[in-house]
């Protein structure tokens, strides 16, 4: 399957996704989410999941809230950002929740401003933050900043 | 053949019971909509298809519901990191209520295509192989499962 028949077939879930603002790095890999991927773990499914079965750090509530997130990525280093805007030095990630607050996705900043985010169990893809906004996984509720490990 | 011909006094699971369970379920549609009618209606209706149907046909129409099910619910559920969206998605709360039945179906379809199969396992067999350390590491979850599925002579290797 090409990048466009794939865009097609995800047109409906990411209306704003297409090959200007987006290009696949990945195949599609059902070992890790995205919520792994923008913490930089490609060995677990993360997930506050309240049957137990996904990954979830054990000091973190078991909680699918968006404060449960920012536990999680607490934990890693990650504190409130004011911004989406690139800081030299700084890694960034945002958080993704539906109209009722709960968090859907997380895409890590790239240095040069794209994000990069796996998408469910698809694929990984670069792209513009807002390009991902929609109905699967509503809108950028939060970003959080932690002094970059790269530099 | 004649109305004396053994053949035609035993009970076989074509004749018999097709007519008896014919008449139990329309005496039973007529009773009301009670929770009880309804269950009694669905195992009058398994009972019929029991006899209804040879097992081998039973098997394949399983299989090809649960085919159609695990489809929609890919298809459906491809871009969701929620374990709990992913779940709780109607065909897949379809396929839990299949029952132990759905076991060896999951089992296959999770050696061969993966997927997040582990809710449904451990909501239909109230067992859960995985020890908590593995939580989320899909490759050794997966092989829990297999292994479970082997000892328990649900799949064969």
């Amino acid at each position: 399957m090409t990048f466009a028949d794939w865009l097609n077939s995800a047109r409906i879930g990411f209306p704003l996704l297409n090959d200007k603002n987006s290009r696949p790095t990945s195949s599609a890999d059902d070992e890790y989410n995205c919520i792994a991927w923008a913490a930089e773990d490609t060995e677990h499914w993360w997930w506050p999941d309240p049957q137990e079965q996904e990954y979830w750090p054990k000091m973190v509530p078991r909680a699918e809230t968006i404060d449960a997130f920012v536990q999680a990525y607490r934990l890693l280093g990650y504190s409130h950002a004011t911004d989406v805007s690139v800081e030299p030095g700084k890694q960034k990630i945002a958080i993704f929740a539906n109209e009722r607050g709960t968090p859907t996705h997380a895409s890590r900043q790239l240095p040069g401003g794209w994000w990069t985010s796996k998408l469910g169990g698809q694929i990984d893809i670069e792209h513009e933050l807002s390009a991902v906004e929609g109905p699967t996984y509503g809108k950028v509720t939060i970003v959080l900043a932690r002094i970059s490990n790269s530099e | 053949m004649s109305s004396t011909d053994p053949l035609r006094r035993v009970p076989t699971r074509s004749n018999l019971p097709f007519a008896l369970v014919g008449n139990l379920l329309l005496a039973v549609s007529s009773v009301g909509a009670s929770h009880q009618s309804i269950q009694l209606q669905q195992e009058l209706v398994n009972l019929h298809s029991y006899y209804a149907f040879p097992a081998s046909s039973i098997r394949d129409r399983r299989r090809e519901r649960f085919g159609r099910l695990a489809c929609r619910w890919r298809e459906d559920t491809q871009w969701l990191s929620s374990a709990t969206e992913i779940a709780v998605h109607p065909a897949y709360q379809a396929i839990i209520g299949m029952g132990p039945e759905a076991l060896p179906l999951i089992l296959e379809d999770l050696r061969h295509n993966s997927g997040h199969w582990y809710w449904a396992l451990k909501a239909i067999s109230n067992e859960d192989p995985v020890p908590p350390r593995d939580r989320g590491a899909i490759k050794r979850m997966k092989a829990a499962w297999l292994r479970w599925g082997e000892q328990k002579g649900i799949v064969v290797t």
